[in-house]
């Protein structure tokens, strides 16, 4: 039989033990796992904004890197078109100079040899006067002289020409 | 029959002294071993019996987010499922562990020890065994909890109204029978299987010696005990699943999508 007694008594117990356990045991072990679990789900959603952020991070700096890539191509472009440019005008330059630098040995090599053609021929004409003066000193007037060396200075001319 | 000591035994209000040892008992084993086990806690690296208590909480809340319909009233009935739970699971190992009785010879009768009951028990007072192997305190549980199911259920007093033309008005007759039924058996199921089971242990361990010396019992007993042990966490639990079901039952929270957690 249900004694009523027994059963508020013990139930009476049972609800004082509870509180106690409860106030002083389960409490602190409740706050724990409450505590951890804010934690934890703290941890997570940092992690996660972090994750996040790390991934923004990572497509700007890709976005940088590639940026920067493009642009040393295209530096390198405008120098290598510089260099072209640069290789072709010296090359134009030291065409021209060479010219110039043909030309004027040429012009030079033609005035030597101008007056080395011209000291020669003073000094035939010399040499030819002296032999002539040498050979025909005594039937040679002063007059036929002056025309013979004028015919002479002709043919010289010509034989030069 | 065993004997019991009885205080006011002649008046209706007549208090079994043995159950009521034994509450107190169960209660201050439970009260200090959590109390040891929430010692030193630590948030990051739990220890021993630290470990130990989490994983009952856990399972405790398991149990209640099956029954209960959302995480707040999950939070609400942990306090009480979790300590019923371990105060159970102690209360029916208690009488396996040890039943203390003394044989009487002198009647006391103002502990209810008369030398009639002395008689009928063969002079055999139980001093301690399983609070939960008396009728009294299990149904007293069990009427506990079907107080908390109502008092939470009439939170939403429209609802509860309803509850029981739920789910037709035909079903009013056997919700009204249920109320009735629910808290007896989920009583004197805890109470029947503890009894059985030191019930049984205490014919086998009084069983006579055969030739005199040959204990032949004692296999039996190691067998039955081992079943009674987990007769005894198999009720603890089933206990307190239902606790958590009929209080679950009741709480008309708006229901909640688990995740599965």
């Amino acid at each position: 039989m249900v004694e009523v007694g027994t059963l508020v008594i013990s139930l009476l117990t049972f609800l004082i033990m509870f509180w106690l356990i409860q106030h002083f045991a389960f409490k602190p072990l409740a706050k724990m796992l409450e505590q951890r679990r804010n934690h934890v789900e703290t941890q997570i959603a940092e992690a996660e904004q972090g994750k996040t952020e790390a991934e923004k991070l990572l497509a700007q700096q890709r976005d940088l890197l590639e940026q920067s890539r493009r642009e040393a191509r295209e530096l390198l472009e405008v120098a290598r078109v510089r260099a072209d440019e640069q290789a072709r005008q010296l090359v134009e330059e030291a065409q021209l100079q060479s010219q110039r630098i043909l030309t004027e040995g040429r012009a030079l090599i033609e005035r030597e040899r101008a007056e080395a053609l011209a000291g020669v021929l003073g000094q035939v004409t010399q040499l030819t006067v002296e032999l002539t003066t040498k050979l025909l000193r005594d039937h040679v007037s002063e007059a036929v002289h002056a025309e013979m060396l004028k015919e002479a200075e002709q043919k010289l001319g010509e034989l030069v020409c | 029959m065993d004997a019991f000591p009885y205080l006011w035994s002649n008046t209706l209000f007549k208090v079994n002294l043995t159950t009521w040892a034994m509450t107190v008992l169960t209660g201050l084993i439970v009260f200090i071993v959590l109390r040891l086990g929430v010692r030193h806690l630590d948030m990051r690296h739990p220890r021993g019996m630290q470990n130990l208590l989490e994983s009952a909480v856990e399972f405790t809340s398991n149990i209640a987010k099956n029954t209960m319909p959302n995480q707040q009233a999950v939070r609400w009935v942990l306090p009480f499922a979790f300590t019923t739970l371990i105060y159970l699971f102690v209360a029916n190992w208690l009488g396996l562990v040890a039943t203390v009785a003394l044989h009487m010879q002198h009647p006391l009768p103002w502990l209810g020890l008369t030398a009639t009951a002395l008689a009928t028990a063969h002079g055999k007072v139980i001093l301690l065994d399983s609070p939960t192997a008396n009728m009294s305190f299990s149904l007293g549980l069990a009427l506990l909890v079907w107080l908390i199911s109502h008092g939470r259920g009439l939170r939403h007093p429209k609802m509860w109204l309803k509850h029981f033309i739920s789910p037709s008005p035909f079903m009013l007759p056997f919700n009204i029978i249920e109320e009735f039924t629910n808290p007896l058996t989920h009583g004197m199921r805890l109470y029947g299987n503890i009894f059985a089971g030191e019930a049984l242990i205490g014919v086998l361990v009084g069983a006579p010696l055969l030739w005199g010396f040959v204990p032949w019992s004692m296999p039996l007993l190691f067998v039955w005990l081992i079943y009674s042990a987990f007769v005894s966490t198999i009720q603890a639990y089933v206990f307190t699943i239902l606790l958590t079901l009929y209080i679950g039952n009741k709480s008309h929270e708006p229901q909640e999508v688990h995740h599965g957690l």
